[in-house]
This record gives C-alpha cells, sequence and structure tokens, in this order.
C-alpha cells in the first residue's frame, strides 16, 4: 500500500480527517500498541475512536485506493452516525476480531449478515472478515461452506478475490476423505480462477498475484503438477509484467517476493539475481533484498554467495523477522556440511527469540528453535 | 490478498523508505497519535504493517 495506494494524489483530501499511524509490527518501540491490538495478519488497517479508544473498523489485508475511500468512509459513519442493527454487530465482530477472539468475531459477522437488508453495501467487507475469521478460528469446514455460499453476493467485486482464496485455501485444509472437500474445491477454484480473470475487478496485482499462489497450491495439492507448471508459468508472466510496470523503485520491488517464489517453484532461481541486485542498490538499508539474495543462491547452490547475502540482511534486521534469517543461515551452515556452526547459529536464533517483547513473542515458535537445536 | 502469520515467508512490502506518502503518517507512536486525534476530534487511522 506505500508503494502504490498511500502516495495516490486522490488521497489528499482525506489528510486534515484523520490522524494517520503508521505501525511496523516488527519494531519492538510498538509493543503496548500490539498488546491492545494484537495484529495477526498484514497489513492490518483499523479505525480507531480515539475518545473511546476502540475500533469502529478493523480491516485485514491491503486495500486499493477504490477500497480505502471506502473504508474511511464506513468508519467514519460507523462513528458518528446513526448505526443499524447490521452495523452494530459488525463494528462488535471487529472488536472481537481485534481481541483475537475468532470464533466469537464469527458468530458476530454472521449476526450482522442476519440483521442485513439484501442490498446491505458493508455485505462485501463483511464476507470476507467473515470467511477470514473462521479460518483463523481453525474451522476450515465451516469457512470453505461460507465462502461458497457467500461468493455469488460477492462476484464481480474486489471482495471477491479473498472470499474466493480464502475459502479454496480451507477447502484444500479439510482431511482427503471428506465428502464436502472436492466439491468445495471445485466450486472455489472455478470462483477464484473466475476472480482472477475478470479484469473489470479493480484489484491490485498483489491481489491478482495471491490468487495465482492460491490456485497453485490447490493444484499442487492435487498432485497435478504439469497443472501446477503451467499456472507457475502463467504466474511470472504475469508478475514480469507488473513490475514493468512500476513507475517507481518502490512499485517495482513490491513485486520481488512474488518473483523469487515463482522463479524457485519453476527451479529458474537465477532469474531472480539481477532484480534482487538492483533492489539492493535501490534500498540499501533494506534486509529484503539480501535475504531473498540469499534465497535465490541458496536454490542455485551456491552457499557461500548466500551466507554473504545473509550476513548483510543480518546487519540490518530486526524484530522477529531475524529469527528467520538466523535460521536460514543455521540451514546454509549445515548444507556446507559445518554442523558446529549451524547449531551455534540455531542457539544464537533461540536465544534472540527469547529477548523480544512478550507482544513479539511465539511460544509455538521458541517451542520449534528448541526442538530443532535438541536434533542437531 | 490477506497474509495470515504462518505466511510470513511470503509476505508482500518492502521497507520503503523513499515513498512519498500524500498522507501525514505519523511513525510508531501511539501516544502520540492518539492524542492528536482526540485534540483534533477526528478518528486514527492505523496502518499495522511489517517490512518483510
Amino acid at each position: 500500500m506505500r508503494a502504490f495506494v498511500f502516495t495516490d494524489k486522490a488521497l489528499e483530501r482525506y489528510a486534515g480527517q484523520f490522524v494517520w499511524l503508521a505501525i511496523d509490527t516488527e519494531n519492538g518501540t510498538n509493543a503496548a500498541f500490539l498488546k491492545k491490538y494484537p495484529i495477526n495478519v498484514w497489513p492490518t488497517l483499523l479505525i480507531v475512536d480515539p475518545k473511546k479508544e476502540s475500533v469502529a473498523l478493523r480491516y485485514s489485508g491491503g486495500a486499493t485506493v477504490p477500497q480505502l475511500k471506502k473504508l474511511l468512509a464506513d468508519g467514519t459513519k460507523l462513528m458518528h452516525g446513526k448505526q443499524s442493527a447490521a452495523d452494530e454487530a459488525l463494528s462488535r465482530a471487529d472488536g472481537l476480531e481485534t481481541a483475537g477472539k475468532h470464533a466469537e468475531a464469527a458468530i458476530a459477522y454472521e449476526a450482522a449478515f442476519a440483521a442485513a437488508p439484501k442490498d446491505w453495501s458493508r455485505s462485501g467487507r463483511a464476507a470476507e472478515s467473515l470467511v477470514f475469521a473462521l479460518a483463523l478460528a481453525h474451522d476450515q469446514a465451516r469457512c470453505a461452506a461460507r465462502a461458497a455460499e457467500l461468493y455469488p453476493r460477492v462476484k464481480g467485486t474486489y471482495s471477491a478475490a479473498n472470499v474466493a482464496a480464502t475459502g479454496l485455501g480451507c477447502a484444500g485444509d479439510l482431511k482427503e476423505d471428506d465428502p464436502h472437500r472436492a466439491p468445495l474445491l471445485d466450486t472455489l477454484e472455478k470462483a477464484s480462477r473466475e476472480t482472477l480473470d475478470d479484469a473489470k475487478i479493480p484489484l491490485s496485482g498483489d491481489d491478482r498475484s495471491g490468487l495465482y499462489e492460491t490456485l497453485i497450491g490447490t493444484r499442487a495439492s492435487m498432485k497435478d503438477e504439469a497443472g501446477a507448471t503451467t499456472l507457475r508459468q502463467e504466474w511470472a508472466t504475469f508478475l514480469e509484467a507488473e513490475a514493468a510496470k512500476g513507475k517507481t523503485a518502490e512499485q517495482r520491488a513490491v513485486y520481488d517476493p512474488h518473483r523469487l517464489g515463482a522463479y524457485i517453484a519453476l527451479k529458474q532461481p537465477e532469474k531472480a539475481i539481477p532484480m534482487l541486485e538492483q533492489s539492493e542498490k535501490d534500498f540499501p538499508t533494506d534486509y529484503n533484498p539480501p535475504a531473498r539474495l540469499a534465497s535465490a543462491y541458496k536454490a542455485m547452490g551456491r552457499y557461500d554467495d548466500a551466507l554473504a547475502a545473509n550476513g548483510r540482511a543480518l546487519q540490518r534486521a530486526y524484530g522477529p523477522r531475524k529469527i528467520g534469517i538466523l535460521r536460514n543461515r543455521s540451514d546454509l551452515y549445515a548444507l556446507k556440511g559445518d554442523k558446529n556452526t549451524a547449531r551455534k547459529t540455531m542457539e544464537e536464533a533461540l536465544q534472540y527469540a527469547e529477548s523480544l517483547p512478550a507482544e513479539q513473542r511465539s511460544e509455538a515458535l521458541l517451542a520449534s528453535l528448541r526442538k530443532k537445536i535438541a536434533t542437531m | 490478498m490477506k497474509k495470515l502469520a504462518i505466511a510470513l515467508l511470503l509476505a508482500l512490502s518492502p521497507a520503503l523508505a523513499l515513498a512519498k506518502e500524500v498522507l501525514p503518517f505519523i511513525d510508531n507512536d501511539y501516544g502520540r497519535a492518539l492524542k492528536m486525534a482526540r485534540t483534533k476530534n477526528v478518528p486514527l487511522f492505523v496502518d499495522a504493517w511489517a517490512p518483510w
């Protein structure tokens, strides 16, 4: 959003209508904010009533300029206008989701739908939020089923991408002997493809890339390797065209991680090197380009180059992401046969993870690091 | 497209130190932003993001 949305002059007229706050969730100074407003989806957009310090609106995921304009209008109305029963339920659901109560939030989103008129203007956002809350509550069966039911209601709108793709991901997570799995996969795969192909929907390139990722994952999970490869090639071509349209280095670099993923999946990691070297020049303080270069070199078997790039990333990294960079470094030493340094580096990752503020610390991650060290 | 916590490695936005934002964002200071919103009597918009 920083590359494409917050730089759009169409938003200038909103500058004085809100106070604008950017929270880097990796930055330890935001621990108190994260305790009050836990974030588990990036980005998450909030509109907060400053007097009550309560969330009037929560939107999980990125937004295009038209989407953001609608969210801003909605948030203002929800704070100041008279609310319908459906709107009140939606605000309550957003509050529960903010508190990390995903199952309860899903019930409240359902209540909003039950109270809403057929032409409810917030049905798209509510459908996205409901399906996503169900996914986060690990209720994959209901997530997939509700996505399939709600898709016709959001078809042809930007909410269709999140409803179809999140639902498809949930359907793929159902047990293979679940009788609902195959029909839900079929319905939601078609819905995702239909949304991807609908050029009239004002989706961001990022959204369309996400649809490709989900569709590829679905084909791969069905052991349709030929279908997955065809889609990966289509995805890479799409991403190259989107990156070429970028008017700034930031806009081009948005597609770096997507392209890296596509090239590695296509077993062509060398294709990622020139763009990542360019990004490292364009953003010399950003840890992402060298971290991604390390992944590309690793996939090419160039472990010494990967370690050098990983070292540059490590110098610039901070917050929880630094743990992943240290883990990658440990893996690289292991691949080189240096078991002793691999173990020491993994211990360093654990030590660093334990030093993070509670809000940035993941017990599951700590457990997995300890388990890994025990085997080294 | 939304991303779950488990999808960290596929996350999207790079740190954009050079981005020219048209909106006057306050960086990483909730207390200051909250106070300003109360004083101006306007809602607080929050973009919770990560640099990966």
